[in-house]
């Protein structure tokens, strides 16, 4: 009997589409993994569960028989409680208060009963065993305990199934244990649990079955004690289309370095270290490739090197000047070209005009802008020698970027900073959600621009990508580099092992 | 293409053209229960405003320092900064200009010079204050400016009843300014000075520059997003400071020129009610943060104030119909400011696609 069931349940965002027909069957009483790279389609696919988003198509089951959740009422209604990776709690109020917000208990004439709120809380603390005191704020406990209310408040309302979103991305190791031993426990208790996570050491701990989601659509579904880490790494960030650029792995290189970062450290927004002693060397003439499971660093190196945020330690030296931490228009002035991990977010704005986009971080330039005034004849010139050089379909000349499809949009981020004529390229997930097409001509162009003696940094969650493209990588795993490889002399199955974490000598004893 | 173009232009008049509709219909069925003709009425405000030579004159010198703190709200409205203190720049800047004004004489070309410079110093110091706790310790920008607009207005209150009254005069107000820093009247019969010719000209500028200019672009994409204006290398806590002076400069400006051109000492009416600072932040939104729609609303706006004064004279209507009809534009256009902002209307639709689906 399973708890959950979907059918053929797709989501549908515009053109776009998040979840594509599927089939999940959650069993009852068990720990499911949902494993997957950003993007993939997890999030979206709980948010189906939880009544937030309506599917386009297909339908959900809970214990054999067919729902309808329209709102996260409806969920809890029928038995399905959600901890969200950032919680819903407010600081201010104690924990019961918190736990009960909604719910409250009160006596005759609506004046809420605290002693009688206070005990049932104590009762379902003690039943869960939770260390928690139920009168402490909520903006005095640790991070830890704010998840046990998130979980206790699911609990009080008599869920059968958890969901649990990224649940340690916050914590700390030893909280973290401490959630999968309280995980375990509920299990015993005979919840059935959901955990949607990209850390597959944890997925070998907790999980009972594992379901891999990539690209929208159920790629592996098993049971845990079946698989392995490198073999749910391969399947997270390996693809399933064939690459088609030949690379003649010609010897540009001359073994000059260009490049240097040397130590970088840097500290999260919620002061976890996320980037520790990260050193490498990138020379003219190759392609420096970073490989690793999202969520291990390479956002956080990316920011760094693009002169999005700081590190805290270490340095990087460019042609022998000193680079670190300036802003990224110092950056491109220096002759470092910058493809961005978000698209729309950092590379593009949507609502300005291509025009407008196609001089951005560059509309400082005394061609471009002089007197304070930009000069609206070379900007159209630019845009118009980027489109056709690089193949560009656009609708409407002097329209916004939103109209273009996710291809042509990267394709002028591409054009944008190769144009510009950099010594250095930073390339992050360059073809990340876009057609083959354009998968195709962006790699022909790094190609390209490396067999002209330019240096890349070439940065994806694509392990194909980096393998067919780089002359070297290599694989942060936690903010630290594991280990270097050269892609012609080694296989998916050592980097995969890599990017779990196992390094050569463990992997040899 | 074009056509597409041409949709978004026309929604964008429309935007602007339904409020100020929509406020003379219900304006219109006000004087029409007083017993008045509203067409009549209408055509009075209109008429002695804009299509006499004098009224036409007095029109345009009421748009002037409105046409500036149209612009000084612009410039930080449309970078996604909510700068509610061009009210406070401009009282300040003329404050000051007015109290330097009066001790000043000599050559008119250097006094008048001075005075505007002091005001515009003014005016650029008093929007430092929101910008810095903004840009460096993220205080909410708008809070700060509508807050720090009463402390000033008291503290202005207390420098006229005080240190600077004018102990000549039978009411609270600071010495008239000299001969030499007052604009006088082009036209004699007119309101209008050679101010309003400046004003034109920084108008043209700013318009460049918002148009076709790097200011224009970086406020653009600062305003339709921060993390790309970042990533392309704007220093954005300094944008945000550098475009908060320029406004409070425009501000600190348009309070000098009125109290030169018109006021010629300070008042605790001096901006009138609303002041001139919040009728600029009526005027931007009406010309949607757009330097020509800035021109036109402010023409507009003036308009209504020069004709007010006509209806009293020529009809039975009360002038304070005028000020009826501006607090119904004011209404209307909220309702097109929210869309802007929290994307009201997009939502509902939103709502209403989904509610519909799921009914069938």
């Amino acid at each position: 009997m399973y708890m959950i069931q979907t059918v053929g349940l797709t989501k549908r965002f515009g053109s776009f589409t998040a979840n594509d027909h599927i089939d999940l069957a959650i069993p009852e009483k068990e720990i499911t993994c949902i494993v997957g790279e950003n993007g993939a389609g997890k999030t979206t696919l709980m948010n189906m569960l939880y009544g937030l988003l309506e599917p386009t198509e297909g339908e959900i089951r809970i214990r054999g028989s067919q729902v309808k959740l329209r709102s996260p009422i409806d969920a809890i209604a029928n038995g399905i409680g959600m901890v969200h990776q950032h919680f819903k709690l407010v600081p201010s109020l104690s924990v019961y208060e918190n736990i009960l917000l909604g719910a409250e208990i009160t006596k005759k004439g609506g004046l809420i009963d605290r002693k009688e709120e206070i005990r049932k809380v104590e009762e379902l603390i003690h039943n869960y065993h939770f260390e928690l005191n139920p009168l402490d704020k909520v903006e005095d406990i640790s991070v830890g305990s704010r998840q046990r209310v998130e979980i206790l408040k699911m609990l009080y309302r008599n869920v059968d199934i958890l969901i649990l979103d990224e649940p340690t991305a916050v914590l700390t190791p030893q909280e973290a244990n401490d959630l999968i031993d309280r995980l375990k426990d509920l299990k015993e208790k005979g919840k059935t649990i959901i955990v949607i996570t990209h850390k597959l050491r944890e997925v070998m701990e907790v999980s009972d079955s594992v379901v891999v989601i990539k690209r929208g659509k159920v790629v592996g579904s098993m049971r845990t004690k079946d698989t392995s880490e490198q073999e749910l790494a391969q399947m997270m960030v390996g693809r399933d289309v064939m690459l088609t650029v030949e690379n003649d792995r010609r010897k540009v290189s001359d073994g000059g370095v260009i490049y240097q970062a040397e130590n970088l450290t840097t500290i999260n927004s919620f002061g976890k270290e996320c980037l520790k002693n990260v050193s490498f060397q990138v020379a003219r003439g190759e392609i420096l490739g970073i490989a690793g499971v999202e969520g291990n660093g390479q956002s956080e190196l990316v920011k760094i090197i693009s002169g999005l945020m700081e590190a805290t330690a270490g340095r990087v030296m460019f042609d022998g000047e000193d680079v670190t931490n300036i802003w990224p228009d110092k950056l491109r002035q220096k002759g470092i070209g910058i493809i961005p991990e978000d698209r729309f977010a950092q590379g593009l704005c949507r609502t300005m005009t291509l025009t407008e986009n196609a001089v951005a971080g560059y509309h400082t330039q005394k061609e471009v802008c002089r007197g304070g005034l930009m000069n609206t004849k070379v900007m159209r010139q630019r845009r118009d020698s980027q489109i056709e050089r690089f193949d560009i379909r656009v609708g409407d000349l002097e329209g916004t970027v939103g109209a273009l499809s996710g291809g042509n949009a990267q394709k002028i981020i591409v054009a944008r900073e190769l144009s510009a004529g950099p010594k250095l390229l930073i390339a992050c997930q360059p073809t990340r959600g876009i057609d083959i097409g354009s998968i195709e001509s962006i790699h022909r162009q790094l190609l390209e621009y490396r067999n002209q003696g330019n240096a890349v940094i070439l940065i994806s969650s694509e392990l194909p990508e980096i393998m067919s493209l780089s002359d070297r990588v290599i694989v942060l795993y936690k903010g630290e580099v594991t280990g270097e490889v050269d892609p012609t002399k080694t296989d998916m199955m050592q980097i995969g092992l890599l990017m779990a974490g196992i390094t050569d000598k463990e992997a040899a004893q | 293409m074009n056509g597409k173009k041409l949709g978004a232009g026309l929604r964008g008049l429309l935007n602007c053209l339904i409020p100020i509709l929509l406020a003379f219909l219900v304006g219109g069925i006000v004087i029409a229960v007083i017993g008045e003709n509203p067409l009549n009425t209408y055509w009075v405000l209109l008429q002695k405003s804009l299509f006499t030579k004098v009224g036409f004159q007095n029109t345009l010198h009421y748009a002037g320092p409105m046409i500036l703190t149209g612009l000084a709200i612009a410039v930080t409205f449309k970078a996604n900064i909510y700068n509610m203190g061009v009210e406070g720049s401009l009282l300040l800047g003329a404050f000051f200009a007015g109290i330097l004004g009066s001790r000043m004489t000599g050559n008119p070309f250097v006094v008048k010079l001075v005075c505007l410079a002091v005001g515009v110093l003014c005016g650029m110091a008093y929007s430092l204050v929101p910008a810095l706790l903004k840009a460096k310790l993220r205080a909410d920008e708008m809070v700060v400016t509508l807050m720090l607009n009463y402390a000033l207005a008291k503290v202005l209150e207390f420098l006229t009843t005080g240190i600077f009254r004018d102990n000549g005069s039978g009411y609270v107000c600071t010495p008239m300014v000299s001969e030499s820093a007052m604009f006088s009247r082009i036209f004699g019969k007119s309101r209008l000075t050679a101010f309003f010719f400046i004003v034109v000209a920084i108008w043209i500028v700013m318009t460049l520059y918002m148009r076709r200019g790097r200011l224009g672009y970086e406020i653009k994409a600062m305003g339709m997003n921060a993390e790309f204006a970042e990533a392309t290398g704007m220093n954005v806590g300094k944008k945000i400071i550098l475009l908060m002076l320029l406004s409070g400069a425009l501000a600190g400006f348009a309070g000098a020129g009125w109290m030169m051109e018109d006021q010629y000492r300070y008042t605790l009416t001096f901006s009138g009610n609303p002041g001139l600072g919040w009728d600029g932040m009526l005027i931007a939104l009406m010309g949607g943060h757009n330097p020509v729609g800035i021109f036109i609303a402010s023409i507009f706006y003036a308009a209504l104030k020069t004709g007010s004064d006509k209806i009293n004279m020529y009809t039975n209507v009360p002038k304070e119909i005028v000020a009826l009809i501006q607090a119904l534009i004011v209404l209307f256009l909220a309702v097109k400011f929210i869309d802007g902002r929290f994307h009201l209307f997009e939502r509902l639709k939103g709502k209403k696609g989904k509610e519909s689906k799921t009914c069938s």
